[in-house]
């Protein structure tokens, strides 16, 4: 008889139930406000919050994906679970080949600033007996200090091969760019140094000459650096 | 008489499940088009020209408000797909009112969102990150318009001629679009929104 009415087994294939609907808002309403919770009350930070919150999303994407979508309880075989899977593929390629390609993209250019960077960061100091202008071994360490907005010292005399690590101690963000206002070139590679509060950043004197730089937010906090050869 | 009955009905499913097919391909192909989006934002969200960055644009309230709407949206539809299985009209049309007004109200904050950002002279051309930041999420925005309009031309069918084997198939179709904006959305809360508080 049951083979007469092959229609009958089917509502139990069919998908969704209103308990699957019931389970599925309630997680996927769950996994909206535990990572809004995470970021608004800073328990974890950093690289961590980022990687559990893109976690939460993948999960919150299964539980929707399973108990709205369906996907998988339909007719065999499962082509739409194929085309699903290779489309997430695909996303992953295009999103993290260009997140990759992107942070790298100083690597493969050829001005001069970046292949002397490349220079420095991989330690190539002489390709075939010409100096490519990277230092084999930093010497002497200066330091520039910037608080309640002034520059202590105001010139810095270095150099070739010494390092100089610009500090901030003021209570915000300072961006420290090189050159003369309102012209802004770069050193060592580097066009801004953005500068967190309590934070540094190094530079490596690779270039000799007398250079300014100043407060990309307010010139007047200005200073230079002299590196002798 | 039964085996003929028999045969009827697996073509009928048969096409129904072609036709799924083809609908599913097609929001695929669409996802494949917001990873895209979503890869550019990933690279241009930190070159902000100097300008406001997403920490001092953004109010995660409201970006949490609006992602419960949609969610409640998403859930309202699925309702109304089960009342659209037993074939109870009044109830698929009551459920889609539902899904309807709540997607009108997620696209009003949004709309809000945007109008507030460019009055502040915060425009898409102002910086790389606010470019790619409004075409994500106005993507996104331009979807949900199509749903609502889908949404309010297919209740006028159901209203007008019942609820038949393939109008079922066209709810399932609008559903599954829904669910998938849902998706989609929760991506943009995250890397977006989320993201610019970290």
């Amino acid at each position: 008889m049951s083979q007469e009415h092959p229609e009958d087994s089917r509502p139990k294939r069919e998908p969704g139930t209103l308990e699957s609907y019931i389970i599925g808002f309630c997680l996927s309403l769950l996994l909206t406000a535990l990572p809004y919770r995470l970021v608004v009350t800073k328990a974890v930070t950093g690289n961590t919050l980022l990687a559990t919150i893109l976690g939460f999303a993948a999960l919150q994407m299964l539980v929707q994906i399973f108990f709205f979508l369906h996907l998988g309880r339909g007719p065999k075989p499962l082509y739409n679970v194929v085309f699903f899977g290779s489309t997430v593929g695909l996303i992953a390629v295009v999103v993290g080949g260009s997140i990759f390609i992107m942070n790298h993209l100083h690597y493969n250019m050829t001005p001069t600033e970046a292949s002397n960077q490349l220079a420095q960061d991989e330690g190539i100091y002489q390709v075939e007996g010409t100096n490519t202008g990277a230092c084999q071994k930093l010497n002497a360490k200066h330091q520039v200090t910037i608080s309640s907005g002034k520059i202590s010292p105001i010139d810095t005399k270095a150099q070739l091969c010494d390092t100089l690590t610009f500090m901030n101690e003021d209570s915000a963000a300072h961006d420290i760019a090189f050159g003369t206002y309102p012209n802004q070139d770069t050193y060592d590679g580097q066009t801004k140094l953005m500068l967190r509060k309590g934070g540094g950043m190094t530079i490596t004197l690779d270039r000799s000459g007398t250079y300014q730089f100043y407060e990309h937010d307010n010139p007047k906090i200005a200073g230079s650096f002299t590196v002798s050869p | 008489m039964a085996d003929t009955m028999t045969t009827e009905m697996t073509h009928e499913e048969a096409a129904n499940n072609r036709a799924m097919f083809g609908f599913w391909v097609y929001l695929m192909t669409d996802l494949l088009m917001f990873g895209v989006l979503f890869a550019v934002f990933a690279v241009l969200h930190n070159n902000t020209a100097g300008g406001s960055s997403g920490r001092e644009l953004f109010k995660l309230k409201l970006a949490l408000i609006e992602t419960f709407l949609l969610l409640t949206s998403s859930f309202a539809c699925g309702l109304a797909m089960i009342a659209a299985r037993q074939g109870n009209k009044n109830q698929v049309l009551a459920w889609f009112t539902v899904t309807f007004v709540l997607g009108v109200a997620f696209l009003s904050l949004e709309l809000t969102e945007f109008g507030q950002l460019i009055h502040d002279g915060n425009t898409p051309s102002s910086s790389a990150f606010l470019s790619s930041f409004f075409t994500l999420v106005g993507a996104h925005g331009l979807h949900i318009t199509l749903g609502l309009l889908w949404m309010v031309i297919v209740m006028a069918y159901v209203l007008a001629r019942g609820l038949s084997s393939s109008m079922v198939r066209k709810l399932t179709m609008l559903s599954l679009y829904w669910h998938f904006l849902d998706i989609v959305w929760i991506f943009i809360f995250t890397i977006v929104y989320l993201r610019a508080f970290i």
